[in-house]
């Protein structure tokens, strides 16, 4: 096997480890699982299927974008060492985000990790001009869909909130009404997950995004590139059934005492935000997307709010897209300078 | 009231079920101390050992605790089992004092301690009936039960002061303090605050649950 072909085989198993990855953090299924509206392994297939098939039928416009559209005129497609420097420098970050404890954005990670390959190319190797290395048009779009995404997720719940409050959760008085009214909406609650799940796949198009990438400069037919799309979709549902199982059983079983009518506003407005972001061919965050969801409830119901820990994530999120580019320009760098390329 | 029919009942009517026999009982004991301020010993001793005898709730407990065990009621199941057990705290502390009491047989050293401790057992009688009121609205009317719970509060404040004063009294008499008529007192006093202090423990509880389900606009 030649050395082209070993690392397109890597970037192959890379690209689906990443899909497993995604199904192994989804923390979505745990408003359902701590419902109790289904048994943990029928959510756990619902959820792991939902978000397979938004992967393999809804995640092509935003994989464009990874993997395509985001390049300006200067280069026209990425090579596989470009792809191997963003993956190795996103995977990196995420790992040491993982273990200080921080939630960090696998989208940012990787939009952050090809722009800083793309800026070391155009100035290192390529010779292009760095202002026609990037499709700015595109790359404006992102960061501004970073910026509305949690905003909208934040006054989408919000007002969402205030209207069912006002015309149906406020009045309602008994425990009798409002357990009879929950466990209507914890079956709203599962198709709000289900709704979220197919969303959250089809824009968590990272890995579809390089084999988007691989298909664009050639290493990939249109065949082997759906068919690597199914066994992302595949291994995103086994890394819920398998891995996520974990998050997901932490996570619910610290929301036993939450709505169901909380969650099903949480999930409606964080998945609606999706499927138009994913629509608009924009890769945005979910969990930053989710956090001003739950904000918005918060600012609904009048509950106080962690301020600290909230300017604390938000930190990490701005330093994830430097950091990320940083490392990735770095390593991609490195092999420049190794001879490698 | 039959098995069967116990067996028919919802969760919530279980409950209220309960929350009206503790009532009963509770009221029972108010009455055995009014006989024993009047010295009709017969009759306090008729009321204190129905509450002693009365075996029912054992089968009102075991009833609740199948049936919610297999309830599909998943948001407010936890709740509902500690406001069972509340209620069910609530009846043992009567039983307690009510086999305290039977001990001995008491006589109020006067008039005034007599009246001092028919005020207090009048607010005690306002905080259980107040307080099954409260439990009967959590599941129609929790905005209800919360007020009901302030007014418990209140209540349970004038009774501490009433109470104090009364222990003054009773410190104060010229009385060997060893005797078992200063200690039957002082253990009435302190049962009949205890239930007081549990009733208000309650309702504090009943405002968090009325805070945690509410919704305001």
């Amino acid at each position: 096997m030649d050395a082209a072909l070993t690392l397109v085989v890597a970037l192959i198993i890379m690209g689906i480890f990443l899909a497993f990855s995604i199904g192994a953090n989804d923390e979505t299924l745990s408003a359902l699982v701590g419902a109790n509206v289904t048994k943990f392994r029928v959510a756990l297939i619902i959820g792991g299927l939902a978000a397979g098939f938004g992967m393999i039928f809804f995640s092509g416009n935003v994989a464009k974008t990874v993997g395509a559209n985001i390049l300006g005129e200067g280069i026209p497609e990425y090579t596989v060492f470009m792809l191997l420097a963003v993956l190795i420098s996103s995977i990196i970050w995420l790992i040491i985000g993982s273990f200080a404890g921080i939630p960090l954005s696998s989208t940012h990670s990787t939009i952050g990790s090809i722009l800083g390959v793309l800026i070391v190319y155009s100035l290192f190797q390529g010779g292009v001009d760095p202002t026609t290395a990037l499709n700015y048009e595109k790359l404006n779009s992102v960061f501004l869909s970073w910026f509305l995404s949690p905003l909208f997720g934040f006054l989408f719940t919000f007002i969402f909130f205030k209207i069912i409050s006002k015309f149906f959760l406020s009045r309602l008085k008994g425990m009798n009404r409002i357990e009879k009214s929950e466990r209507n909406f914890s079956w709203l609650l599962l198709i709000a997950v289900i709704f979220a799940e197919i969303w959250v796949g089809a824009n968590s198009a990272e890995c579809i995004g390089i084999f988007h990438a691989l298909w664009k400069n050639g290493s990939l037919t249109t065949v082997e590139k759906n068919f690597y799309v199914v066994i992302c979709g595949i291994f995103v549902f086994i890394g819920i059934f398998i891995a996520g199982r974990y998050v997901i059983k932490t996570l619910a079983s610290q929301m036993t005492d939450a709505r169901p009518s909380e969650g099903f506003i949480i999930q409606i407005s964080s998945s609606i935000i999706l499927m138009v972001a994913t629509l608009l061919a924009l890769p945005i965050s979910h969990s930053h997307v989710i956090v001003f969801c739950i904000l918005g409830l918060n600012t609904g119901q009048k509950r106080e709010t962690d301020y600290k820990s909230l300017g604390k994530m938000a930190i990490f999120w701005v330093l994830t897209f430097f950091i990320a580019g940083i490392l990735g320009g770095m390593i991609y760098f490195g092999f420049i300078s190794a001879g490698l390329i | 009231m039959p098995q069967k029919e116990l067996k028919k009942m919802k969760i919530d009517e279980i409950t209220q079920y309960f929350m009206n026999k503790t009532t009963k009982q509770n009221m029972k004991i108010i009455k055995a101390i009014s006989h024993l301020i009047i010295e009709d010993f017969d009759e306090f001793e008729k009321d204190l050992n129905y509450v002693i005898e009365n075996k029912k709730e054992e089968k009102i407990k075991r009833t609740f605790e199948s049936k919610i065990w297999k309830s599909k009621m998943m948001f407010s199941k936890a709740d509902r089992v500690l406001v069972f057990n509340r209620i069910n705290k609530i009846r043992d502390l009567g039983e307690i004092l009510a086999r305290k009491m039977l001990l001995y047989r008491v006589v109020f050293p006067d008039e005034k301690f007599k009246n001092d401790i028919k005020v207090i057992l009048d607010i005690l009688k306002t905080v259980l009936l107040d307080l099954a009121s409260a439990v009967k609205s959590i599941g129609k009317d929790l905005e209800h039960s919360y007020e009901v719970s302030q007014k418990i509060k209140n209540e349970h404040v004038f009774l501490r002061n009433k109470a104090w004063e009364l222990l003054t009294t009773l410190y104060n008499y010229d009385m060997d303090f060893l005797s078992r008529t200063f200690l039957y007192l002082k253990d009435l006093i302190e049962g009949v605050v205890n239930l007081a202090d549990d009733a208000e423990n309650f309702a504090g509880y009943l405002q968090f649950l009325a805070t945690k389900y509410l919704i305001f606009e």
